[in-house]
């Protein structure tokens, strides 16, 4: 926090007269704006930070007030020797890279079709944006009435087609394929929303000078418009995949986990180890390596906008 | 790319997919909404049934029954409560980031983001400790805490993103002319974002009114939001799905409403300035 008191450069023109007052306070102007926000923001997240690696080296009792019990690194041991923390890992990986790359394609796909038309283009995108507002407890319950066996409208659909017929989320697979299609129908829009404004910002002469040179859409598509919008497609990525990684609320309501563990990703498995069995220290190892991972993508993301001149 | 030549192709493919799109899109929000005018007897009919006589009741049970209210007032609190904060300290400290230089500001960005980008499940275990500790839990001020652990950091960037586009040449022509460094904030630069700060404060809103793992964890029965009493209206026997969509549209409709006012700033929202539109 110190850093914050640094001084501050040339914005100031010639007759800036607050200058020798600062100097005196200790505090530059942008420093004593910063000073509130960030102490709360200390406050919120290295307290919290420093409790959960303690927890991580305890065992916790929460009985009669919490106590704390040195364990040294029992949770941690056992992390990474537990095979069933490692099957909800893998599981979490193959959610990912299920919701996040059909979210890619699907937005890609969407954000290129609406950049080929003008008249309706803006009402169309709010219309697509919707689900996006929606709380995902709401999306997980609204999956539910709709993949419900009995009266649910996308079972019905299903069922009358042949496609299948069994119980939607009581089959293992089934269950996975249902979770993952949720998370793609809410997020989707995201990314169709970040590729338009990607679209949208690609130099118009490029395009016009390939189309008179006579390449075809999807040599078009291929050579000139995905390289022009790559960075834009990072960025997608990069902010999708850290969402991915925070929120578990469709899972939650929906299948909670099960059926046989099936959709127990690792935050499921987090939470059930923290608050169903109460065993909060290894909960807080697991917890602890979610964060790691979301400090290394916000790693990549921090240099992605450096490259992109935008780390301001 | 709009002169393209795919000929019939595009001309009926474009069309037909996008339609396809949206009903992809729409159909499980009309339903939702659909549902929650539908008589009970018809809501579980097999086939489902499209044509019904529209009803309020399921509405009725809700306001009547249920302590709506109570639930309203507890989201539109934490929510509102934890947006205002986050905006009115984010607005200034993503001009302080903004405006100055310092050794180390990679670093204090780099907190700020990894702290928005944390692991909802790796926050509420602290804060759950923490909050038994110190009396929060159950309390509407402990879901206020919480939802500032991701909106403050959130608002601080965002506001930053908004702030470091502003050249800063109109602020040194106020300073030039006399006014202070607070005044060339409020007058100068403040106004100028004002898009920007609602766009952030919009997406606060939607951030915390839309949560439900900080919620279930932390509320009791005198601070739980909206989406508690949803995920409680599904019991081990029985399901009220006519409640349920309507209680979801009471949740939903208000957030798509606003959401969709800030529809021309949000990239830059919710890439965290990474991406900007029009």
């Amino acid at each position: 926090m110190g850093a914050v008191a640094a001084p501050k450069t040339a914005t100031a023109g010639p007759r800036d007269a607050p200058a020798p007052k600062r100097r005196r306070r200790g505090l530059s102007f942008e420093g004593r704006l910063m000073a509130p926000a960030l102490t709360v923001l200390a406050l919120l997240s290295i307290f919290p930070f420093l409790y959960i690696v303690a927890l991580s080296f305890s065992r916790v009792g929460l009985l009669g007030g919490i106590s704390l019990e040195w364990a040294a690194f029992d949770n941690w041991t056992r992390l990474f020797s537990d095979g069933a923390v490692g099957a909800s890992w893998l599981r979490s990986v193959v959610y990912f890279v299920a919701t996040v790359g059909l979210e890619m394609f699907l937005g890609v796909g969407i954000a290129l079709l609406l950049h080929e038309i003008v008249r309706g283009r803006n009402v169309l995108l709010s219309a697509l944006l919707m689900p996006m507002f929606m709380a995902p407890v709401i999306v997980g319950l609204l999956g539910r009435f709709l993949t419900d066996s009995t009266y649910g409208l996308y079972a019905w659909v299903l069922r009358e087609t042949g496609i299948y017929t069994g119980e939607i989320l009581g089959g293992t697979t089934a269950a996975f394929v249902a979770v993952t299609l949720m998370d793609v129908w809410q997020w989707t829009p995201l990314i169709t929303l970040i590729v338009l404004a990607g679209l949208a910002s690609m130099p118009k002469s490029v395009i016009e000078a390939s189309s008179i040179d006579g390449a075809n859409y999807w040599s078009r598509l291929r050579h000139i418009v995905l390289p022009l919008i790559s960075g834009v497609l990072i960025v997608a990525l990069l902010i999708r995949s850290m969402d991915a990684i925070r929120y578990f609320d469709i899972i939650t309501n929906t299948t909670n986990g099960g059926p046989a563990d099936a959709t127990k990703t690792i935050p499921i498995r987090l939470y059930e180890t923290g608050f169903r069995f109460f065993d909060l220290g290894y909960a807080a190892a697991i917890g602890l390596s979610m964060l790691a991972v979301s400090i290394i993508l916000a790693n990549v993301f921090m240099n992605q906008l450096k490259r992109r001149g935008l780390a301001k | 790319m709009s002169d393209a030549r795919g000929g019939v192709g595009k001309r009926i493919g474009v069309p037909v997919l996008l339609a396809a799109v949206t009903l992809w899109t729409v159909v499980p929000l009309l339903w939702m909404v659909m549902s929650s005018f539908k008589p009970s007897g018809d809501l579980t009919a097999d086939p489902p049934k499209v044509g019904f006589t529209p009803t309020l009741e399921h509405y009725d049970t809700l306001l009547s029954g249920n302590n709506i209210g109570g639930y309203v007032t507890n989201s539109v609190i934490a929510a509102g409560v934890s947006t205002v904060i986050a905006v009115a300290l984010g607005c200034l400290a993503g001009y302080g980031l903004a405006r100055s230089r310092f050794r180390g500001k990679d670093h204090v960005a780099f907190w700020i983001i990894s702290t928005r980008m944390a692991p909802i499940a790796a926050v509420v275990l602290p804060l759950f400790v923490i909050f038994r500790a110190t009396d929060l839990l159950g309390t509407t001020l402990g879901l206020i805490v919480a939802y500032l652990t991701f909106n403050l950091p959130f608002a601080i960037w965002i506001m930053n993103a908004f702030f470091a586009d502003l050249p800063p040449a109109l602020e040194e022509a106020a300073l030039v002319d006399g006014a202070t460094r607070w005044q060339a904030f409020r007058r100068i630069a403040l106004p100028l974002v004002l898009p920007g700060v609602a766009t952030t404060a919009v997406l606060c809103l939607v951030f915390s009114w839309n949560d439900y793992a900080f919620a279930s964890t932390f509320s009791g029965p005198d601070s739980q939001t909206l989406p508690i009493a949803a995920s409680q209206l599904v019991t081990q026997t029985e399901i009220d799905w006519g409640q349920l969509t309507a209680i979801g549209t009471i949740v939903v409709a208000p957030m798509i409403v606003v959401g969709l006012i800030v529809r021309r700033w949000l990239v830059t929202g919710l890439t965290l300035g990474a991406v900007t539109g029009e």
